[in-house]
This record gives structure tokens, sequence and C-alpha cells, in this order.
């Protein structure tokens, strides 16, 4: 087998000669045959992106060598051969586009490499056609959508006859229908034009996609193999933050509780978990299973009775229209009506473009409603009142709101809103403190420069900002976009948090796993009208119905209802993996009759 | 509040105008802004905007559109006009308390306020509306290009202003999209007075001024990553070829400002 990458002992040192140099790449030795899909795993800063560097030359190792094609890196001489073989597509979609119209960027590779005019003009053309956006090729970047600008930044690396895709994290920033669109242009290139691809991700569908898989961690890599190989070693997997299938955590959980073991890469597949699963389930009836194991089985949801609810909002009828009276004219909420409750976790989600975003500016006075009301704690936010007065109850935080952070230290950023209210120094600091308490940052941080922060912790102290404000609502804009799966937990623990200290917690998302997670309550939107609202037991019940919408079940819930069929007394109303792992113990150990207990 | 800005943005389209090669439009407005300045006399003024009415009419770019472009230097325009009108001597035309406007006021007020309005539409209409900035950056490297001999960085000054362009769009979405966020926290930017405006401004500009740098970054390793050197051994997909097309409107429109001074001066 050909080798496309040969890595040998390299070693990788940020900041050589400073005092604090910084390990990034530590003795790694990797091989990669040509036309394999290769997926590369590891939390942020694990070294992962260090290492795709280091494969494109745009990084020279400190030691040891790489070997592209037959080509060394370090080789001067080879350097541009090297990065037009290798194209790469970064993580965010606007930082990688150069030209000013869709056209004028995907030349800009093959004008580097001084093609003449009539090879630039035909292979602009061939990649726009393959990737999809010939229509689009007058138009300029910034109107396309996330998905879109990451298919023109690999129409841009097509257009150089490349034969390797390096994608950095490239669809940590797209919705989950761009994203498996887009790794189904990632698919097309490998089986059908042989192109190798190494994917750098924490995505665990993406890995699954791919022939090989190795996973990096502090700059060593500590786990190679198949896809399947890679995910049996689930300890290791949690250890480095990252994700595990949902079913394979379901099969792993349901063993771990029956104290029975696994076959090698029994649960990998959807088929093979639901299959171990049911051997473990009629391998523990003969044990007669101690009764104690049901016996915890409390229940989960922690909704508010009916009848002591209180809305907190209160929204009907709204309608809004972007650009009325014009051709530019587009709807963006169409008679929308729902309450949000006081106490409650309040999940909005709908695809790309769903309404999502210019719903929540209603909510506190930043977009005025056009037609319908919005009422607030009881304040009218449509007519002309103060509208200062309902944002300071409304908090509300835009995706990457560390964007927003600006101040000289965490303590001072945080600080912001509560002095901008005009509250006693004493009081602010009571409030800052409190705040960063429940996001969990430490008090060390605090008098550290926002700037310094890692990704997370950042995103932990924009929260605080508004948290600070001491809000009776807070409204979370995709709270873990672009984190890790180890970050993503963090945040979405601490909202959890934040409920309980008695926020009411408004969480937009197009992820339907962070909504099924959390949410009491979910609004579906579509297209600017409400596709569906209510407890997640009635907007879940209708598979094609989500689908219509552009949306997914969650993962656990989808595969309680394929186990169903086998499992007749199976509840399947779950949305997370604890709660699904005690239905299926409840169902498999205590059905009712003889003739359910025969079909185990 | 910021998507209103369309000074800098490319409106697509195929007319002549759109069709035209930069170069003759960058040369063309820049004799146009010299026959601007040059007349001051009713008639020619009026054929100034007569020629500048034909332009937007070749271009099909809605005039709608074109005056919105104005907005931004609506403030400018107020000023110049005001001030000429309060401060040119001349035969008193209307007394109110102290101050007083002459006919001569009124007439500069009025030229100086139009002659910056044609400015504005004729160099946003030849070189931002119907031209993509790429295509501008190439025709400043191209009319530049005779100063790479004595080492003058045509290339590098043209791409650093096209990247500028292609950002303009990206950076105001940004903006607006802090300044929304701030005002979440508490922020105000509408009340107060000049200083407590400007203060406000700073929640605004570091992240922005963060995330530009974070960008420029990011930018310039995926530009290397696409095998990007500098100018030389570069190609073009779009070669600017000097055709008939641009002989002829170069010409006429040539004439037309040859005879604008024409009947300003004779």
């Amino acid at each position: 087998m050909k080798l496309f990458v040969d890595m040998k002992n390299v070693h990788y040192t940020y900041r050589q000669s400073s005092p604090d140099p910084l390990l990034a790449v530590n003795d790694v030795t990797l091989n990669i045959p040509s036309g394999q899909h290769v997926a590369i795993l590891g939390r942020n800063g694990s070294g992962k992106s260090t290492l795709a560097r280091l494969i494109n030359a745009l990084e020279q190792p400190s030691s040891g060598i790489v070997i592209v094609s037959g080509m060394n890196t370090a080789d001067e001489g080879c350097v541009w051969e090297i990065r037009r073989l290798c194209g790469m597509v970064f993580q965010n979609p606007d930082n990688q586009i150069v030209g000013t119209t869709v056209e004028e960027d995907v030349a800009f590779g093959p004008e580097n490499l001084g093609f003449p005019q009539s090879k630039i003009r035909q292979a602009v053309d061939a990649s726009l056609a393959y990737v999809g956006l010939s229509d689009y090729a007058q138009k300029q970047p910034h109107l396309l959508s996330g998905g879109q600008k990451q298919k023109l930044a690999i129409a841009g690396i097509l257009a150089m006859e490349p034969s390797c895709l390096i994608l950095d994290e490239a669809t940590s920033m797209l919705d989950p229908v761009s994203r498996r669109d887009f790794m189904n242009l990632v698919q097309d290139l490998v089986q059908n034009k042989g192109m190798t691809v190494i994917n750098i991700t924490h995505h665990m569908e993406e890995v699954l996609l791919a022939d090989f898989a190795h996973i990096i961690s502090d700059g060593k890599i500590v786990a190679s193999g198949i896809p399947a190989e890679v995910f049996d070693r689930v300890d290791l997997i949690r250890s480095e933050g990252l994700d595990i299938p949902t079913h394979t955590e379901i099969a792993h959980e349901i063993a771990a509780q029956l104290k029975q073991n696994l076959l090698p890469m029994e649960a990998i597949s959807w088929s093979g978990a639901q299959q171990a699963i049911l051997r473990m389930l009629a391998a523990a009836k003969l044990q007669q299973q101690p009764a104690d194991l049901l016996a915890d089985r409390a229940h989960l949801s922690g909704s508010i009775p009916p009848d002591e609810r209180e809305p907190i909002i209160e929204v009907r009828d709204l309608s809004f229209v972007y650009s009325p009276d014009t051709a530019m004219a587009m709807r963006a909420l169409d008679h929308v009506s729902f309450d949000v409750f006081r106490g409650e976790i309040f999940g909005v989600i709908g695809h790309s473009g769903s309404g999502k975003s210019t719903l929540i500016q209603h909510l506190n006075g930043l977009i005025r409603a056009q037609q319908g009301h919005v009422t607030v704690l009881g304040m009218n936010a449509t007519a002309n009142v103060d509208i200062r007065k309902i944002r300071r109850h409304v908090g509300l935080l835009f995706q990457y709101p560390e964007h927003q952070l600006f101040e000289e230290t965490v303590f001072q950023d945080i600080a912001f809103g509560p002095r901008r209210m005009g509250l006693e120094m004493s009081e602010v600091e009571q409030r800052v403190l409190k705040a960063a308490h429940i996001v969990g940052l430490k008090d060390d941080e605090l008098e550290r420069s926002p700037f310094e922060l890692s990704g997370g912790q950042k995103r932990r102290a924009a929260i605080a900002g508004v948290l600070a404000m001491e809000p009776d609502i807070l409204i979370l804009d995709e709270p873990a976009a672009g984190l890790d799966p180890a970050g993503r937990d963090e945040i979405l623990d601490y909202i959890a948090n934040m409920r309980d200290a008695g926020v009411t917690i408004i969480l937009v998302s197009h992820s339907m796993e962070d909504i099924a997670r959390l949410a009491d309550r979910i609004l579906v939107l579509c297209d600017g009208h409400v596709h569906a609202y209510g407890k997640p037991s009635e907007v879940f019940s209708d598979e094609s119905s989500l689908e219509a919408a552009g949306l997914s079940m969650p993962r656990s819930t989808a595969f309680l209802n394929d186990l169903k069929q086998q499992l007749p007394a199976l509840d399947n109303h779950a949305y997370q993996t604890k709660q699904a792992v005690r239905n299926i113990l409840q169902a498999g150990l205590s059905c009712q009759n003889a003739k359910e207990c025969d079909q185990i | 509040m910021m998507k209103q800005i369309t000074l800098g943005r490319y409106y697509p389209g195929n007319s002549l105008l759109h069709q035209l090669d930069p170069r003759a439009k960058i040369i063309l407005s820049v004799c146009f802004m010299a026959v601007i300045f040059l007349t001051d006399q009713p008639l020619p003024m009026i054929l100034v905007a007569v020629l500048t009415l034909a332009m937007i009419l070749i271009s099909r770019v809605p005039i709608r559109h074109i005056l919105s472009s104005l907005k931004p230097i609506l403030f400018i325009l107020i000023f110049a006009f005001v001030i000429n009108l309060f401060t040119v001597q001349g035969d008193p035309l209307l007394t109110i308390g102290s101050v007083a406007i002459s006919d001569q006021g009124l007439y500069t007020a009025i030229r100086m306020a139009a002659r910056l309005m044609f400015l504005i539409i004729s160099t946003t209409l030849l070189l931002t509306l119907t031209t993509t900035p790429i295509l501008v950056a190439d025709a400043i490297e191209r009319l530049l290009n005779p100063l790479k001999r004595i080492r003058f960085p045509a290339h590098e000054m043209a791409m650093m202003m096209s990247i500028a362009l292609r950002f303009v769009p990206t950076l105001l979405e940004e903006t607006d999209k802090i300044m929304k966020a701030q005002s979440s926290r508490g922020a105000d930017y509408d009340t107060g007075n000049l200083i407590a405006k400007a203060k406000g401004l700073v929640t605004v500009l570091i992240p922005l001024f963060v995330s530009a740098f974070k960008r420029a970054e990011e930018l310039a390793v995926a530009m290397e990553a696409r095998c990007y050197r500098g100018g030389e051994g570069r190609t073009r997909l779009k070669i600017l070829h000097y055709g008939p097309k641009d002989i002829v409107f170069t010409i006429v429109f040539l004439i037309a400002c040859t005879a604008i001074l024409l009947v300003q001066y004779l």
C-alpha cells in the first residue's frame, strides 16, 4: 500500500526559544495510506490541529521527519507542491474566504499556482458544479449559509487538483443538516475520486464514516484502529472527554449495571447494541438479579404540576417580516404563539433559518413586534415602554458570547451589566462572585484577562456577565456551539445549575440531544411557524413530523423505539442515556406476563 | 441599523457599466471628479447632473438603492450646506435676527451640496456598485504596475484593498451583533452626551478589534495553505481586456466631459 503521509518520531514545540515552551506534538509516528479516510480525534488543545499543519507544511517539525507523497515537508522546494496536494478546510467558514464573489474565491488557489486562464476557468466551473454551488458563482460569499461556505472552501481546494483533503474541525460550526450534507460530499470524494481524507473532529458520527481512527492526547497518539476498535475502548474515550455513540453507551451502561461483559466490538453497530442488550437481559433473568437494581427508579423529570405554573412570557400571534415591502422581503415568523412558565427550561429548536434568532430578539425588545403581542412578566414588550426595564429581567446570550468580552479582567467584565444597573459597589461584587460561582469560575480566574482563558472558560465568563444582572429569564442561543464534548457537557450541567438557582431558561439550539437532555417543554420552529409545541414526550412522539422540520429524534429515543419492537413492555419515552438504561432494565427485568418474558 | 450602509457593496448586474474594464472606470471617475470641481456655473452643473443620471440609467441600479448610499454622508451634506448658507457674504435675501442668508450664500450652498452628491454618486456607481472589489484592486494594480520598477508594492496594495472590501459586510454584521449583545447587558448607544456615547463605543470596538485580529491571523494561514506567496507568478481568472466597447465608452465619456468644460469656460 502506497503511503501518502509518513511521519516518524515527530515533535513540535511552540515558542521554542521562550521561557515557557509548549510541546504540542510529542513523538508521533503516523502512517496514512493513499485513499484512506482517517479520523483524528482529541479534545481541544490535544495537538490535533498542529498535526494537520505539520502535514500541510504550514509548520515544520522541531525534530523528526514528515514525508508527504514522497516529499519532505522540511524541504523548501517542496512546500508549495505539498500544500497544493493537501487542501485544508478550517473551522471558521468566514475566515478562509478571500474572494469577493464565490467564483473569484474558487479561483484564488489556481491563480496562486499560475495556472493558465483557460485552465482556471475550467477548474472553477468543474469544482463549483461538483459541490453544487454553480448557481452561486457570481454571489457574494457572505450571503451563503455556513454549510455552503464550507462547500465553497472544498471547491477552492478541488480547483487546485489535490489528492488529499484535511478537515480541521470543518463541521464544528455547522448545524446537523449541513453537517450531514458536508460529510456526504466528503464521502463522495473518498469513494469516487480516490481522495485521501484526514478529518480532525470530535463528532463521533463522522468518525464512524472513517476507515481508520487515531485518538490524540497531549500531543501523543494514544489509540489507533478501525473506528469500531477505537469506540470499544469506552473508558479511554470517556477519559479523553470525547463522545461515544449513544447506543454503544447504553449497552455499556447496561453491561456495567448487570455486571456482565460485552464481547469485543459487540455493541458498535445499532443492531449489534440491541442484540447485546437482549442477550444480557436474558442472562440476567436466569441469574435472578437482585430486586434492588430496580428500586432505583426515581422519576427523572422535574417539571412543575400544571396548575401551579405561572406564565412568565406570553407570545401571541407574533409575525415578523424582514425588509417588508421590498423585493428582498423575507418572512421570519408566522403567527407564533406560546407560553414560557416560571422555573422551567424551555427548549426552542429548529433548523438554521427557521426563525429562532428573530424570535428570541423579540423577547428582550431588540426587535419590536410588527404584528402580535409579546408580554414579559406582565409588561408589554411590543408597545413603546422603556425597554431597559424589560432587558433588566431578560438576559440574552447570542451564539459565541465570548466574542463580546472586552474588559481588562474577567471580574470587571462580569461586573459591566450590574454596574450599568446602578447598583452599589458591594452589591456588584457580591453578584459577580455569585454568578462566577454558578458557572464554575474560580477566584484566580476572575483577576485574569478574559482573552487569556480557554474557549470553555471564556464562554462561561460571558454567561456569568448576564447572570450577574440576576435576570428572571435567561435566553441562551446555542450555548454549546463549537465546544468539544467535555466543554459541552460542562456548560449543559451549569445550565441545570442555573435553573436550580431559580432562573427560567430559554435554551435555543439545533442540537436535539442538548435540548432533549435539559428541556422541560419544547417549541419546534420550522420556516417561521410553530411546528410542534409541548412536553418532550409529545414532541418526540412523531418521528416523521420531526423529520419534516429538518430535525431528527434524540438518538436514545430512536434506539428505544427500535428496541421496543423486540421488547414490547419497554417505555420508549427517554431522552438521555441514564433514563434509557433505566427504562430498558425496568422492561427487561420485570416483564409482566410469561409471554413477554419469553420474548427476551 | 448597520445593514443600511451600501457604500462599498457590489450590486450584481450585467449592464454596460458592469461589463466595462475597471481600468476605464477608474480613469473616468478621476476625470469626472475633476470636471465636478471645475464647474460652478448653473448650466454645466445641470449637464453634470444629466451625465450622472445617464450613468445611473445605464447601470440599471435602482435609484432608491443609490440614494440610500448617500445616507451615511447626509450629515456632511447638510453641514456643508448650512455652513455655506450662513457664512458666505452677499446681498441679503432673508434676515432672521442677526443672521442673514445672502443670495451668494444660498447659491454656494446649493453648489457645494450638489457637488458632493455628484461626487459620491459617480464614484460609488462606477467603482463599487458595478465593479467587484477584486476587479477594482486588479485594475489599480495594473495601473500602478509601472511603479513596481521603483519597488512600489502595487500587488500588495491591491490585495490589501480587496481583502478589506471583502470583509466589510462580515465586520458590519459582527458590529451589529456585538451592539445587540452589549445592549442586552445594559449598554446604551442611543442616549447620553457625546462623552458617554464615545465611552459606550469602547464596548463595541474592543471585541471588534479582537475578532478582526483573530480573523486576520486565520485568513493568513488559510491563504498560505492555498499556496499564496505574493504577486509573482500569479495568473488571473479574469484577465482585463480593453476591448472595443471600453474604447468607445471612454471616448464618448471624455467627449461629454470636454463638452461640459467648454460650456463652463467659453
